[in-house]
């Protein structure tokens, strides 16, 4: 259905229906956001023997984010004096707007994609590099000795490990022959990448951990040393849209894993019966709980390891699995 | 000219990145300047697009917005630079600036609007990302390669730069 509509003739009723499919979609990704959320409250609670939100809506606390989000739409809208004024408007919508346009490129199924271009990987990276401006822009416009360091931090952080993650990736590429998301899940037809790529992955997953600012490379907030690091000045609507904005980069992150790695749609031998919307949904909901799953159980890094960390080991380990991967081609 | 859904892309394209570019020259905080330019940058990655250059457009993106725009800011930022520019000149040479700039700006419209370029059939609009890793490949190995020598001697100057620091300090 996606695919004849993308290659029909344009017209205004077109733009419409786009127009209608991308809304519905914001919303399907708000409400993944909303369980998102709830979800990692509730898994970090039971890993750590807590009960975890069981008051709103239930004992399951199911409405529970839905209160927080519309108390955070009720709260009063600061800005500092001292702030930038045009700048500290502008970053959250920097920061947000990248994070929901990477996701059309991403195809779910085999059916269901927003758009079909050459270089659908690149342009996830190249994409999400804008975030790490609105950060910065945040941290600087907030005017705040703290939030200032959250931006740098968050900005060298962002630009090291995006280095390690597209390493990691021309594996992938290698392998798959092609930038098109849709011709690397195809090339996983038969086996996962996972299998063929397990080095590549373990780095990729590193890096990508954190390029989402998660713990434990959630430096850029880190709660302990700079109070909440960029976002310190912000509140209501404006710092929910940076939570929204990471979320959103969570989502599509455990969908680019699913993706390259784990074979997207593709379903386990003898279990194609499965349709390809329920597998891809699946593993994308193992990737998130492993991610929850890291986030209960390591410590923070310090600053100079982390960058230690990202040029000395994850870059020379991704630079050799790509020299492997080509001599193993060449060979077989 | 007829207006299509092209047309108008156009027009949204170049009016941000002209935009940005004007915003770029006449706001006076530095931290400013630089978004001006990303603007610039990513509303020229678009026309790219148009162009059905995706390679390039995207790689406009990867390398200008993202990596160049955020080093400028880390150095604005950390160097904490706080100083405005100040306005000067008188209001007949802006004037006469203005004057300079119209007619230019109509000579160039003129001249383009009136250019006749042969238009040849190319594949170039078909998986060029491919097309661009074999011309790099066959074609032009020797520049490629002296590209990676020159960027070589850029890193290793960087690093000796840095440690000379080190020790001084």
């Amino acid at each position: 259905m996606m695919q004849e509509l993308l290659q029909s003739a344009p017209s205004w009723t077109k733009v419409g229906i786009f127009f209608g499919l991308a809304v519905l979609f914001l919303f399907v990704v708000l409400g993944f956001v909303t369980f998102a959320i709830l979800s990692e409250r509730k898994i970090m609670g039971f890993m750590q023997m807590r009960i975890g939100p069981n008051q709103v809506g239930g004992s399951w606390g199911l409405l529970q984010t839905v209160a927080d989000v519309l108390k955070l739409l009720l709260k009063e809208d600061t800005i500092p004096k001292k702030a930038d004024r045009p700048l500290y408007i502008l970053a959250p919508v920097l920061a947000f707007a990248p994070a929901f346009m990477v996701l059309a490129t991403l195809p779910f199924t085999n059916q269901f994609q927003f758009a079909d271009i050459g270089v659908g990987l690149l342009y996830y990276i190249a994409i999400s590099g804008i975030t790490t401006i609105g950060v910065v822009t945040a941290g600087w416009a907030s005017n705040n000795k703290y939030s200032l360091m959250g931006g740098m931090r968050a900005a060298a952080q962002m630009i090291s490990y995006e280095v390690p993650l597209v390493m990691s990736l021309v594996g992938v590429v290698l392998l798959a022959g092609s930038l098109n998301l849709r011709e690397i899940v195809a090339a996983q037809e038969d086996i996962w990448f996972i299998f063929l790529q397990p080095v590549g992955f373990i780095v990729f997953f590193i890096a990508a951990i954190a390029e989402l600012n998660r713990v434990p490379f959630d430096l850029p907030e880190a709660e302990s040393e700079l109070v909440a690091g960029f976002h310190v000045e912000y509140s209501g609507f404006r710092w929910a849209f940076f939570m929204l904005a990471e979320y959103v980069y969570m989502f599509a992150m455990a969908a680019l894993t699913t993706l390259l790695f784990l074979g997207g749609w593709h379903s386990l031998p003898f279990l194609d019966f499965i349709p390809g919307a329920v597998s891809f949904a699946l593993k994308f909901s193992v990737v998130i709980y492993v991610l929850i799953w890291i986030r209960v159980s390591f410590p923070r890094l310090r600053a100079d390891q982390l960058m230690e960390f990202a040029w000395k080991v994850l870059l020379p380990i991704a630079l050799a699995n790509i020299f492997l991967t080509a001599l193993l081609k060449e060979l077989f | 000219m007829s207006v299509s859904g092209e047309m108008l892309a156009f027009l949204g394209l170049a009016f941000v990145a002209v935009l940005g570019g004007i915003l770029l020259i006449q706001l006076t905080k530095v931290v400013h300047m630089v978004l001006a330019l990303v603007f610039t940058f990513v509303s020229i990655a678009g026309i790219y697009l148009l162009l059905s250059a995706e390679f390039v457009a995207v790689v406009q993106i990867l390398l200008y917005s993202g990596a160049i725009t955020i080093v400028m800011l880390f150095g604005i930022m950390l160097t904490n630079n706080q100083k405005q520019e100040e306005e000067k000149g008188n209001r007949w040479r802006k004037i006469l600036l203005l004057l300079g700039i119209l007619g230019f700006a109509f000579a160039v419209y003129i001249g383009i609007y009136n250019l006749d370029i042969p238009v040849q059939p190319t594949t170039l609009h078909e998986a060029n990302t491919e097309q661009i890793g074999i011309a790099l490949f066959s074609k032009f190995v020797i520049p490629f390669e002296l590209m990676s020598v020159l960027l070589l001697v850029a890193l290793v100057g960087a690093i000796v730069l840095a440690k000379k620091d080190d020790e001084g300090a």
